[in-house]
């Protein structure tokens, strides 16, 4: 069965609001997202799997979700 | 005190002068009075959509430059008292008017109404900063599409950075046939996306089409559409009432139940 066409939608729409709500190039939010794991790996702990970047229309969410065993 | 609502949606051709005039008659089917503003410079449209073409004398911009008084330019639907039209200009263009100037007009004529409606048209320029000039609320329109859901972000972010804080969605032509299959987006999706309140959804129907042929409304008759234009009508004026599940993909108990019951 072929892929339904609306994860094909999903998947642009989110890649596209992430764009536009930077103003930025595609994949500049992907760019942005490993520097800042990479600045905060400079003062604590934390493994890629913890670590997510959320961009709103006005905020950019860093969640972290903090020590694991 | 009325209320001032921007029906909007940046993408052209997703249903915002439909939503108006559909919205404006459910109100005023309430008993609210009602006035519906076209503010689409250069290409009338809603009263058209309204059956009302042939009863225009002066326009939106006669008013705002002081060729006529308000009262010399509106337009009372004969169907339905308690509504109100003021129609654009067809002959002129969007920088007749300044946002200046439509915030003076709303702020003299907003006592008069319980509503007033405004049709914004396509895009993000001078017609947009027009029409959401004065508006305390906005129906975001948008449709199941990637085109017509990232115009309705960036529209939602710049009403929001214009200080509009009460922004609600309104989804146009969901298919459950297609939504099943799983090729179009589901309401749960767009809204998920888009992050602000869902105020109501519009079934693709073709009695929109045919009504809009004939210059009628849909809301206040028992077809889908109409039906969920008059919840949204009952929401805008403050009711609980729940926005029908109509697009989830049916499970086997489900398509059990419709069975049986011949649904």
């Amino acid at each position: 069965m072929s892929v339904p066409s609306v994860r094909i939608a999903k998947e642009r729409i989110v890649n596209l609001l992430v764009t536009d709500r930077l103003q930025c190039a595609p994949g500049t939010a992907e760019d942005l997202s490993r520097d800042l794991f990479h600045t905060m790996s400079k003062y604590m702990e934390i493994r890629p799997e913890c670590f997510q970047v959320r961009i709103t229309r006005s905020d950019i969410h860093i969640k972290y979700t903090g020590e694991k065993y | 005190m009325g209320e001032v609502i921007v029906i909007t949606s940046g993408k052209g051709g997703v249903g915002k002068t439909t939503t108006t005039a559909n919205i404006g008659i459910g109100l005023a089917l309430a008993q609210k009075k009602t006035i519906v503003i076209d503010t689409d410079l250069g290409l009338r449209n809603l009263d058209v959509v309204m059956g009302l073409e042939n009863r225009i004398v002066y326009n939106l911009v006669d008013v705002i430059s002081g060729g006529c008084r308000l009262k010399q330019a509106l337009i009372r639907d004969q169907l339905y008292p308690e509504l109100y039209l003021l129609p654009s200009a067809q002959t002129k263009d969007k920088s007749a008017i300044s946002p200046e100037q439509m915030r003076k007009l709303l702020a003299d004529i907003k006592d008069e109404f319980d509503y007033v409606l405004i049709d914004c048209p396509a895009g993000i320029e001078q017609g947009f900063k027009n029409a959401i000039a004065g508006a305390e609320r906005s129906i975001v329109v948008t449709t199941p599409e990637v085109s017509a859901i990232r115009d309705a972000d960036r529209i939602i972010g710049l009403l929001e950075t214009s200080g509009i804080q009460k922004n609600e969605l309104l989804i146009n032509r969901i298919r459950v046939d297609m939504v099943r299959r799983g090729d179009m987006m589901t309401v749960e999706d767009v809204t998920e996306i888009l992050a602000i309140d869902l105020l109501g959804v519009i079934p693709d129907d073709e009695q929109v089409v045919i009504a809009t042929n004939q210059g009628e409304a849909v809301v206040g008759t028992d077809s889908l559409s109409g039906q969920a234009y008059e919840r949204i009508c009952r929401r805008i004026l403050g009711e609980k009432v729940d926005i029908p599940d109509v697009c989830c993909p049916e499970g086997f108990l489900e398509r059990i139940k419709h069975l049986f019951s011949g649904k």
